[in-house]
Order: C-alpha cells, then structure tokens, then sequence
C-alpha cells in the first residue's frame, strides 16, 4: 500500500519539507515494524512540489493515479494545499494536511476529503492574542504586524486582530508589511516597521524567512524596544545560535518540550534515528500518518471515501494522546503553545528553548471557533 | 509592382517549413512533397491521438502540459522567428489567458467555455495597448519594454491581493466536469492546440504572414514599397498575445490552477528558450522545442537535482553551434546553408540599411 | 525630521548597492554592446563565495572575504569570457541574452552543488555592528558601509575611465573598435579586461550585500531584473545614467513602501516604461547605433 507526500524539497522551504519527511518516514517505518496497516507493509513516495500550485497539482494526480496512493500527505505551503486539495476532492483520497494551516483550506476549497492535524490560522493567532491581552492587562499598546505575502500571512494576521478585537485588547495598530514569501532583502519593509517602532509586533513569518527577519532586526536594535510575536521553532532557534531574541513570544504548534512525557518515546527515538531534536513538523508528520493508519483500521478498508468518514468525528491515539477530529470540518481538537524564547540552554535539552516556567497551553476550545 | 514582390516572397516563404517535411518545397509546385507533408502532420496527430489512449497518467499529464507550452511557443514564434520581433513579455497574455479562466471563475461564476473565448480577446486587446507603445523601440530596446511590461502585470497580479489572491493564486475546481477526467482533459488541450496551429499556420503563410516575414530581412526597403510595416508587426504583436492568451486557457486545464509565476519574465525566457532550441526557422520547431524543454524539466528533475545544468548546456550548444535548433538537425538541409542564413539574420539585425552578398538573400530579385 | 533622515539613509543605501551591480552591467554593455543575463550569477557567486570566505566571524576577514569573493569571480569570469563570450561578440542581442542566460542556468546549477539550497548568512564587519542614532532615527550603522562603497566604486570608475590608458581604450572601443584595434590595441585582451572588471563589480556587490540578505539560490534572477531596470532607466552603457537609475529607483522603492505598500513593486516597472516611452535610448544614454 503506497501513500504519498506531496511537498516542499528545493528552495528556501526545502529544509522544513526535509523535518516533514522525516516524521512521516519515521512513522511509516514503525507501522511497518508493527505489521503495517490492515496486515500490509506500507510503502511512501515523495514528490516535490517546488513551491507551485500547478506543480502540486501535478504531483497529487501522480501520487494518486501512477503511484496509486491511498492517501496524500499535504504540503507546506497553504496555496499549494489548497492546489492539492482540490485533487483530493476529484479522485476521492483524504488529504491530512499537517503543515499548511490557513483557515480558508476548511472553508473555500474543503472537502470531506480535507483533514487538518494542526492548529489553523483561527487558532494559532488567536492563541497568541491570549497571551498579549493577559501581559498587556488592559493598558494602550501599539501593534505592528510582518507576514509573508500570501493566503496564510493575510488570513494568519486578521486572525491575530480578529483576535484582539474579540479580547478587548486596547491596540492601536500602526504597521502592516507583507514582504513575499522567501524574500532575501527586506530591509524596506523592515526599516517602516523600526520607524514607528511598536510595542509588539506580530510576524506570521517562519523557515529561513523568519530567522533573515530577526537577523535583520537586530542590525536595528529593533528587539530592545519591540516585543516580537512569532514562530520560532526547533530549526529556527538552532540557526540562530547565540543570536536567539531573549525575552520574544514563540507561538508553537508542537513543542516536544512542554508536551509531556508522552511524546518522550518519539523524542528519543527521532535523536537515536537523526541525530537532533525533532523539529515540529517531524511530531506532526508522524501524528498525521498515525490518524491516517487509524482511519483505515476503523474502516477495515484502504478506500478513501471510507476512511475519510471513519475519520471524521474519530478520536485517534496518537504519541501526543487521543485527538479528535471535529466532523464538521475535520480539525483536529488540539491546541496551540506560547512560551517565551531564553538564550540559554535549557537544563533537560542542552539547547536554548523556553524560558523555564514561560510555557502556557491554549486550549482547543479557548482558541477555536465553532462550526 | 505587387506580382513580383509576391514571387520573391513565397521564395522566403520556403524557409519556413514543418520539419516533418522533407526541406524547402513549394506548395503551388510539388504536390508529391505537399503531401508528404500533410502525411507527416496527419501522421503526429494519430500518434499524439493514440498516446493519449496508451499512455499512463503521469506521462499524459506532461504531454498536456507540453502542449499548452507548445501551442505557446508556436505563438511566440511569430514574433520571434517570423516577425523578428524578439519579446520578452510573451509570459504576460499567456497569463492573462489563465488568470480570466481563474478570476472569471472567482468573481463571477464564469463558465469556463465562455473565458475560452473571451481570454484571446482580452490578450489581444492587451497587446495591442502594449504593442502601441513598445513597437516605436527596435531590436534590444523593444525586449526591454515587453519584459517591463510582463512584469508589470506580474507584479499586479501578486499585489492586487483582494482580486488576485496575490502569491498564493486562483485554485479550485474551474473547470467543467467533462475536463476532469485526464483523457478527455487532454484530447481537449490537442484539438485546441492543433486547432490553434492552423490557424496560425495559415496566418503566416497569408499575404501578411509573407509581409511580416519580409520586414523582419528588410524592414527599410518594404517601407520604401510602401508597406506599413508599423501596423503589420502591431497586429502581429496582437495576433501572437491572443494565441498565446489561448495557450494560457490551456495550461489551466493542465494547472487547474493561475499564480503569479505565470507572468514571471522567467516564463517569456522559457518560451524563447523553446523556440531556440526547437528552431525558430521552423514552423514546428517550437512545439518539438516545448516537448523536449517539458519532458526534460519533467525527468531531470525527478532524476537529477542538475537539470538546470543541462538546459542550460543544450541551449549554450545549440546557440553557439546549431542556431536553427533541433528541428534542423531533422532538415536534411546542409549545415552551411543553415549557418548562411542566420548569418543574413545577423548581419541583417546589426545593421539593416546595407545589403550583404549572401546569396540567399533575395536582393538583386526586387524590382 | 526623524523619517526623513530614516528614508535618506535608505534610499541612499538601496540606490548604493544597485549603482555597483549596475555600473558593471552598463560598463560591458558600453563598451562591448553585449547584454549580459549571466551578470546576476555573478553577484550570486560573489556572495557565495563571500559567506564561505568570512563565514560567521566578524572583523578583518570581512574584508579579506569581499576581497576574495571579488577576485575570486573575476578570475571566473575570465573562463567565462575566453570559452563563450569570445564566440558570439559579433553577434546580435539575441544571441547575447540566449548565451548568457544559458551560462546563468549552468551557473544557478553549479552554485547549487556547491553551496546547497538553505540560506547562509553572514555578519557584519565589527566597525558597522548594531545600529546608529541620528536626529531621533535609528538605522543600521552598515547602511553607510553601503552608501561609502558605492561612492568610492563611482569614483573609481571615473578615474579609471578618465586617467588612465586602459580607461582611454575603453572609451574609444565605445567609440570606433575598428579605430581602436588599427592603433595596435589587442581588442580581444581589452574585451576580457572590461568583462572581468564588469563580473567583479558585481561580485564586489554581491559580497557587499551578504550581511544585509540571506543569502540564497534565486538571488541571480532577483538582481538580474532590477540591474537591468537601472541600467536602461540611466541609459544603457552610461556610468553616470546608472547612479541616476539606482537613486529613482531607490527612491521608487524607498517610498514606494512608505505611502503606497500594496504598489510598491510596480513603481521600478512604471518608471522604466515612462522612461523608455519617452526617451527610448534612457536618460543619459545614446541612441543604439
């Protein structure tokens, strides 16, 4: 039985498709330890999409048609997701999307064949709203936003104001950029945002795009006087080495370090395999190829309008727990983290990560909104 | 004064024949190798007709793809091989061809039918607003004002974020349920295509086709016959943005998608990529160039991470040594006389008022 | 006064980078009429070789890694010249733009092989760490490294072409080339000197900016685009033309991000097209012969 991951190798997001690949390789290769799926050895393959929707298209139908996948593992991008989606829906083949988050993927182009294990960007921003309106306590703050000019980043940032309006956050909102995705010079965007120089700024930014931002922003000393809300994840962090921004707010889909002991198994089991600590999307490949398994167990079928309904409404056991998908749209109940970023290396990892005592879970119901 | 013009220029006309013919023929005189050729072309059909019966989903979907770029390069290839006209904003009605399916589709439930005829005249009208203002430029200058122009739109079309989608693109299911199924999907792309071939051939080998032909060797001296040859290259420039606004409509049925990418100048760079490496002197070369440059994309890149190296060697060999492309490899025609007459293109482009004793210039002929 | 000062330093910062990229371009273009596609590869392997050089150390081997990264890319650039742009220098642009854009693709791929796909980075010389407050306005205090070079690589280019018999030659190969080789000048030598000084400009400016950008496959088609908006906004083979380019289109993009975000991009275009509808050879350009 072949399944097939649809996503980013080449250009500037092709390390985060590498730390997704690796998560669903390592989950396929334990089903496969255990007895694969249904008693069948499970079989993965990979295409590129470089970034292009028409490229994702392509792939999918490859995927579906000549690789005969019995389901697709989506992409990094939420253009190309939505790109795959649409493919999905035509040939019957649940699509999990385990990186691409944007709303609009349960909304414009979702199917029953679209399913989603990570927080969307309803949750996510809102998630770190929370955070801001309990630090701000009520007094005046201005806002700046940074996100990358696509689906995601607009609808990641209105959900961030979205978000605030609903907390009665007292913000006055006075930058917003939107640089393209895998820009290399920002620094005309970036120097408008210096020149108001606002209390907080959320940045929607992530990869190799973040980490030029917070390079960049610290030629400016922009992190002295600016709050920075962001996603900093695993790899991120290690490539900024001694340049980490103490004292910024990371909003996190996965932090294997504040999820409990259990995902500490996967933990150990990814460092044994690869040598690092597993980036955050490495536990998301594998939680997708899990829920995935457990929908076809619950069918007893490898169809993919079967599985598609025994997932919907399922609850699935997983390495961070059961998680439920919702049956309207197919969102998994899982919440979203924030913490705050430390330059010194935390006692259990060696790594810096979270300032100790930092970490606060927002939960599934705080977050999302109802459907 | 109009016969013998007419007599010198079907003999240029010779120069531009499918490949799959057997060299330079005269359509009026040689029904024997007319319908060698018709056979040929008949002959690609069926072959292209079975593939798309035969072959596996994958390698289908590049044929289709492969098309749509051909039907594009044929229709860049009019300004470039035949007008002369090099342009590097083919890439802006090519997109403007798929983002009319796509935003037809978004805003205003347009039926994809429908955006299959309206995006050749909406491409049109585009290039006749933007071939007014770049044609007054000649040669270097007119290429940097097309590509300006493409990237223009490109850049519209990734800001304009609220009608565009920006980056991120149009996606979804735009089109009709008889284009879903790969096969049906692909025989609809060939018969367009084809289709889109004829007319174009027929185009160039029309009195104005022979006209544009003639400006490109000559431009000073059919100005002194009195021919407009402003107004021929602009309906040309129109000509080829509606045909290529077409192709755009044809990559979506490919795509199912329209992203700003589309409108890059990187994607004009391509077209003239296929039809250098196909043969601009031919009036196929372009479509085998489209094939060769979309399976090679296709297989190099699932096979090698090095397939921008080997593009880039077969276009740097092909430019240095064979500048009539592949499809001359497939003339029988002698490699000098090849060589003879992009060195009359040549010498033409660099300085256009003094005539050259190259022989397969037509001079002494004129009246 | 403080996002006056802000918009200054950033449109003299921007315009600088772009008026060394560009003044290579137009420079080979002036003298030698070729259009060279291949002038963003180097710039990227400017950089490349930059970020490999300097790695992540700051101080002196800065310096040494700009320096290194110059002759390192015009020593390229020679194999470049003698095995490919020797063949087709009689030709027409089209062959130029075909030829050397092939060139860039081998080039992109062998980058690839080299450095791999992930961005690199790479710090600030010591003197010009963290940032400069000025009237209110806080910049990065490398921004004047930018603005300085493009200064000196100006006057640079002045002096060569007015005060010394290299820059007399190139000058009258701009003039009569024919004239030029009759007065005993070995043309072929000339031309390889002008094309590597051109490959070393840019690669002294791709060396320049890799503090300021991540540096990344895509950055020869990215600069590409804006060098050649420059340089025929300024007039294509005019030295002075392509600081005028690089300062409208600094100020295009500069302000462009200011008041009208969501248009920023289209300005760079906008312009060009008015310029070259207006006056087709650019503003300090002459006419094509």
């Amino acid at each position: 039985m072949t399944v097939g991951l649809a996503t980013t190798l080449s250009g500037s997001l092709a390390q985060l498709g590498q730390d997704a690949e690796r998560g669903v390789e390592l989950a396929i290769a334990d089903l496969n330890a255990k007895g694969g799926v249904l008693g069948k050895q499970v079989k993965l393959a990979t295409e590129d999409n470089q970034v292009t929707p028409a490229t994702g298209t392509a792939n999918a139908r490859s995927l579906v048609l000549q690789h005969k996948a019995v389901a697709l593992f989506g992409p990094i991008s939420s253009a190309v997701a939505a790109a795959e989606q649409t493919v999905a829906a035509q040939y019957k083949v649940p699509l999990i999307d385990f990186m691409a988050n944007d709303a609009g993927l349960q909304t414009k182009t979702f199917s029953k064949y679209s399913l989603q294990v990570v927080p969307n960007t309803t949750m996510e921003p809102r998630a770190a709203a929370d955070y801001l309106a309990t630090k701000s306590a009520g007094k005046p703050i201005t806002i700046g936003t940074f996100a990358p000019d696509y689906s995601f980043g607009h609808d990641s940032v209105s959900g961030f104001i979205d978000a605030l309006n609903a907390l009665h956050v007292n913000y006055k909102l006075v930058n917003q950029q939107y640089p393209p995705l895998g820009e290399t010079n920002i620094a005309p965007f970036l120097s408008k945002l210096v020149a108001v120089a606002p209390d907080y700024v959320y940045n929607a930014q992530y990869g190799n795009d973040l980490v030029t931002f917070t390079k960049q922003a610290q030629k400016y000393n922009f992190f002295d006087k600016t709050t920075v809300i962001a996603m900093y994840g695993v790899q991120e962090l290690g490539e900024l080495g001694d340049q980490i921004p103490a004292g910024t707010i990371d909003f996190n889909r996965a932090p294997f370090w504040v999820m409990g002991d259990t995902v500490t198994p996967f933990v150990n089991e990814y460092k044994a395999k690869y040598g690092q600590l597993p980036p955050e999307w490495s536990l998301l490949g594998y939680t997708a190829v899990q829920t995935w398994a457990a929908g076809a167990k619950k069918a007893g079928d490898f169809d993919g309008t079967k599985v598609a309904d025994a997932l919907s409404g399922a609850t699935i056991p997983t390495i961070r727990g059961n998680i439920t998908l919702r049956s309207c749209d197919n969102q998994a109940e899982i919440p979203e983290y924030v913490g705050v970023l430390t330059d010194t290396p935390d006692q259990k990892y060696g790594v810096p990560l979270w300032q100790p005592g930092s970490a606060f879970t927002a939960p599934f119901d705080k977050i999302s909104t109802s459907c | 004064m109009n016969q013998p013009v007419r007599t010198t220029l079907q003999k240029h006309s010779e120069r531009l024949v499918p490949f799959v013919g057997r060299g330079p023929v005269d359509v009026h005189r040689r029904p024997r190798q007319v319908a060698l050729r018709v056979g040929g072309v008949v002959a690609l059909l069926v072959l292209l007709l079975v593939a798309g019966q035969v072959l596996d989903i994958a390698r289908l979907l590049t044929l289709e793809e492969a098309l749509a770029l051909a039907a594009f390069a044929m229709a860049s290839n009019l300004l470039i091989g035949y007008g002369g006209l090099v342009s590097f904003g083919q890439a802006a009605f090519f997109g403007i061809g798929s983002y009319t399916v796509a935003l037809g589709w978004l805003h205003w439930q347009l039926s994809f039918w429908l955006a299959l005829v309206i995006a050749p005249l909406i491409g049109g009208a585009v290039a006749g607003i933007i071939g007014l203002l770049a044609l007054r430029s000649r040669r270097l200058y007119f290429a940097l004002l097309t590509l300006a122009f493409s990237q223009l739109c490109y850049v519209l079309a990734q800001e304009r974020y609220t009608f565009t989608q920006g980056a991120n693109g149009v996606i979804g299911p735009m089109l009709p349920d008889s284009l879903i199924d790969p096969r049906h999907a692909y025989l609809f792309v060939l018969a367009v295509a084809a289709a889109a071939a004829l007319v174009l051939w027929k185009i160039t080998t029309s009195p104005f086709g022979l006209v544009l032909r003639a400006t490109r060797e000559n431009r000073e001296r059919m100005q002194a016959l009195g021919v407009n040859v402003f107004g021929h290259q602009l309906l040309a420039f129109v000509i080829s943005g509606a045909f290529c606004s077409l192709a755009g409509v044809l990559f979506v049925v490919y795509s199912q998608s329209a992203y700003p990418e589309l409108l890059d100048w990187t994607q004009s760079g391509y077209a003239v990529y296929m039809v250098v490496i196909g043969g601009m002197f031919t009036f196929l070369g372009p479509a085998l160039g489209a094939g060769v440059y979309t399976f090679a994309n296709q297989y190099l890149a699932q096979h090698t991470s090095d397939w921008q190296l080997i593009l880039g060697l077969i276009l740097l060999v092909i430019v240095l040594f064979r500048p009539d492309g592949l499809a001359g490899l497939l003339s029988p025609r002698p490699w000098r006389s090849a060589a003879r007459r992009l060195q009359a293109r040549f010498g033409q482009q660099e300085d256009s008022t003094t005539d050259t004793t190259d022989p397969d210039r037509t001079t002494g002929e004129l009246p | 006064m403080r996002t006056l000062i802000l918009d200054v330093v950033g449109i003299l910062a921007t315009a600088g980078s772009l008026f060394i990229v560009s003044s290579g371009l137009t420079l080979v273009f002036g003298a030698m009429r070729l259009i060279n596609v291949a002038h963003g590869s180097f710039y990227m392997l400017g950089a490349f070789v930059m970020t490999t050089v300097a790695a992540n150390s700051a101080g002196a081997r800065f310096w040494v890694a700009v320096a290194a990264a110059t002759v390192v890319v015009a020593v390229l650039s020679v194999v470049v010249e003698v095995s490919v742009m020797r063949r087709i220098y009689a030709s027409d642009h089209l062959t130029h733009l075909l030829a050397t854009f092939a060139v860039s693709l081998i080039v992109a791929d062998l980058a690839l092989r080299v450095w791999g796909s992930g961005g690199r980075s790479v710090r600030e010389p010591s003197v010009a760490t963290g940032a400069v407050s000025l009237g209110g306005a806080t910049f990065p205090a490398y921004d004047l490294v930018l603005i300085a070079a493009a200064f000196a690589v100006g006057l640079g280019l002045w002096l060569l072409l007015t005060r010394t018999p290299f820059g007399w030659r190139i000058r009258a190969a701009v003039d009569d080339p024919e004239l030029l080789s009759c007065t005993g000048t070995r043309l072929s030598l000339l031309r390889t000197g002008v094309f590597m000084l051109g490959a070393a400009l840019a690669a002294f400016a791709g060396a320049l900016v890799s503090p300021q950008v991540t540096v990344a496959p895509g950055m020869d088609t990215a600069i590409i685009v804006s060098a050649f908006i420059v340089a025929v906004i300024g007039g294509l083979g005019s030295i002075p033309g392509a600081a005028l380019g690089a300062l409208i289109i600094g100020v295009a993009e500069t302000l462009g991000a200011s008041y009208a975000p969501s248009w920023s991009s289209s300005f760079m275009y906008l312009a060009m097209i008015a310029v070259l509808v207006m006056l087709p050879s650019g503003l300090l350009g002459r006419a094509e012969r």
